[in-house]
């Protein structure tokens, strides 16, 4: 893996651990006892700074329970999630979230929508005085000009990359991705891919997305983490060291080629394994 | 109560599917102010020809030429400042007054219900059962109760406009999705800026269904009360015409009941415009070009 050294950290968050972790997850189990459903069971790992994380798994493995416990929206039954060294008890300010919706508020434009972390979390004049950071981001992402459009007047690629900057505006140490392009069409789907690498590799962020496709959870990741059913767990963890920045054209390549079918190997064998489904 | 483009006056929009569907028709090939005058005018050929063969008596169904007469001296008189004019600023108050404080609890209410879980899982079904009742059947308690002045048919426009405004904005609160409250959840926004942000404009397209069926409502509320409670309103004005069998009269009136109604309608909708530019319903599609 190509690590670029020139990567700066625009985000202003806090020093990084020198040994790079960002998350540390140990012994994480949930739970949901009016169902009486184990969804996640033991689960470990680390994430390290500026690295990009592929979750996949067959539906109901319990791989977006694990995200939102990740973002301290639901409680996790045992186990530890460290954040920075931090305890994760709930919402943070350093973890930025983006759903397979934009769920932009519609009444509000492009730039409105971006500030609105800062605006519910230190108010008005605060989100007004970082205007200027949060044009920058939708330049970022390629919306320069955008910033007074309002959410229908976007399509839904662009309302994403709206989602995205709202999701890097408060400067995030990690980015939780719930299939954050699920709900576009392939062609703007791997258009967004190249996007969101590109836009990682920028602010040098660390992220962990949750997807069901495999060609897209190889093409972003360094590491993919395949996941078996009932309970949840983390079967494999199958390393990416194709070459950054990564092209579409690499998708045709052998290497991504087996790459995706030790992956699918993988995912097989944590159903075949999952047994009663 | 989902609120939907169609409820709206004027040009309905179609969806592409509908309009596959009906394409090739020739009433799509005619402009819709046209089709609308056509069918008025035949309406009113149909009218004058029931009334021209007297299938039934002229004094039960008068014509609309005679219609039309009555309506102009109702006119004349309400230009004049006549008792008809009195009938009218009456009834208007009436129905201004019931509207308003019924939109004023049925929201302030609704919130309170579609906010709270007792409000949702308590109070919510005995909304939905009682907005079930034929609420004009009250009148006569109201009229009882509050006599047979101005306060009696207020309180019944009230009461029979409440309903669709809390039902409604009740139904409302809960409009918002599941992802953007999970967002604001992960924002860490207070129970106020989630309800001031989030839900509350979410529910505005809801409240304002409300609102609409409430400014017809209010008219309902105030004529039943009148015809129940007397007064000198323009439902009292109704009912003494129809007792002396003065048809053509009563048809006049209930035109000048029908701009009352007509009119808060349409303030209410010319106000749901302004406000919910940003909803589906006031959107015609805008396609602008993927950048990159």
């Amino acid at each position: 893996m190509i690590e670029s050294t020139d990567a700066v950290d625009r985000a202003g968050q806090q020093p990084r651990p020198v040994n790079d972790e960002v998350v540390r997850i140990t012994g994480l189990s949930k739970t949901f006892h009016k169902r009486g459903l184990s969804a996640l069971d033991d689960v470990d790992m680390v994430l390290r700074h500026g690295t990009f994380t592929s979750v996949i798994g067959p539906s109901g493995c319990g791989k977006s329970t694990l995200l939102k416990i990740m973002a301290g929206l639901i409680p996790a039954s045992s186990g530890e999630i460290l954040l920075n060294g931090v305890e994760v008890t709930g919402p943070r300010q350093d973890i930025g979230i983006m759903f397979q919706q934009p769920t932009l508020l519609p009444w509000r434009t492009s730039l409105e929508n971006v500030l609105l972390p800062i605006e519910i979390r230190s108010g008005s004049a605060a989100a007004q005085a970082r205007s200027a950071d949060a044009l920058q981001l939708l330049e970022l992402v390629g919306l320069e000009g955008f910033d007074q459009v309002r959410p229908f007047e976007l399509s839904g690629g662009m309302a994403q990359r709206v989602a995205i900057c709202r999701m890097l505006v408060t400067g995030p140490a990690i980015l939780l991705l719930d299939e954050p392009f699920g709900a576009l069409d392939e062609l703007t789907r791997e258009y967004m891919n190249v996007e969101l690498q590109r836009i990682c590799r920028e602010r040098d962020a660390t992220s962990f997305m949750v997807t069901h496709a495999i060609p897209e959870a190889v093409f972003l990741a360094d590491q993919v983490f395949v996941m078996s059913a009932r309970p949840g767990r983390i079967a494999t963890i199958v390393d990416v060291d194709l070459p950054r920045p990564r092209t579409l054209d690499m998708m045709t390549t052998p290497e991504f080629g087996a790459l995706v079918r030790r992956v699918r190997h993988e995912l097989d064998m944590g159903i075949g394994g999952g047994g009663e489904q | 109560m989902i609120p939907k483009a169609k409820e709206m006056a004027g040009p309905v929009e179609m969806s592409d599917a509908e309009a596959l569907w009906y394409s090739g028709k020739w009433i799509d090939r005619v402009p819709q102010s046209v089709s609308v005058t056509v069918l008025g005018l035949g309406m009113l050929g149909l009218w004058w020809l029931i009334a021209e063969l007297e299938f039934v008596s002229r004094i039960l169904l008068p014509g609309p030429a005679e219609t039309f007469e009555e309506l102009w001296d109702a006119t004349k008189n309400i230009v004049s400042g006549g008792h008809i004019a009195e009938g009218l600023w009456i009834t208007t108050q009436e129905v201004v007054w019931g509207f308003l404080l019924a939109a004023l609890a049925g929201f302030v209410l609704g919130v309170v219900v579609g906010e709270t879980r007792l409000g949702k899982r308590a109070v919510m079904p005995y909304l939905v059962s009682f907005n079930a009742l034929p609420k004009v059947a009250f009148a006569p308690v109201f009229v009882a109760w509050f006599g047979f002045g101005v306060n009696s048919k207020i309180v019944m426009a009230t009461f029979i406009a409440f309903f669709p405004v809390i039902v409604d904005t009740a139904a409302g609160m809960l409009a918002a999705d599941d992802d953007t409250l999970m967002l604001f959840k992960s924002m860490e926004a207070s129970r106020w800026q989630t309800l001031l942000k989030l839900k509350l404009p979410s529910a505005l397209p809801f409240i304002f269904a409300g609102l609409k069926t409430a400014a017809v409502f209010s008219v309902v509320g105030a004529v039943v009360g009148e015809y129940l409670g007397g007064g000198h309103g323009l439902g009292e004005l109704i009912r003494f015409s129809a007792q002396t069998l003065r048809i053509d009269r009563v048809f006049a009136l209930i035109v000048y009941l029908g701009v009352i109604g007509l009119l808060l309608f349409g303030l209410v909708a010319w106000t749901e415009r302004k406000l919910l530019f940003w909803h589906k319903s006031e959107i015609f599609e805008i396609q602008v070009g993927t950048p990159g």
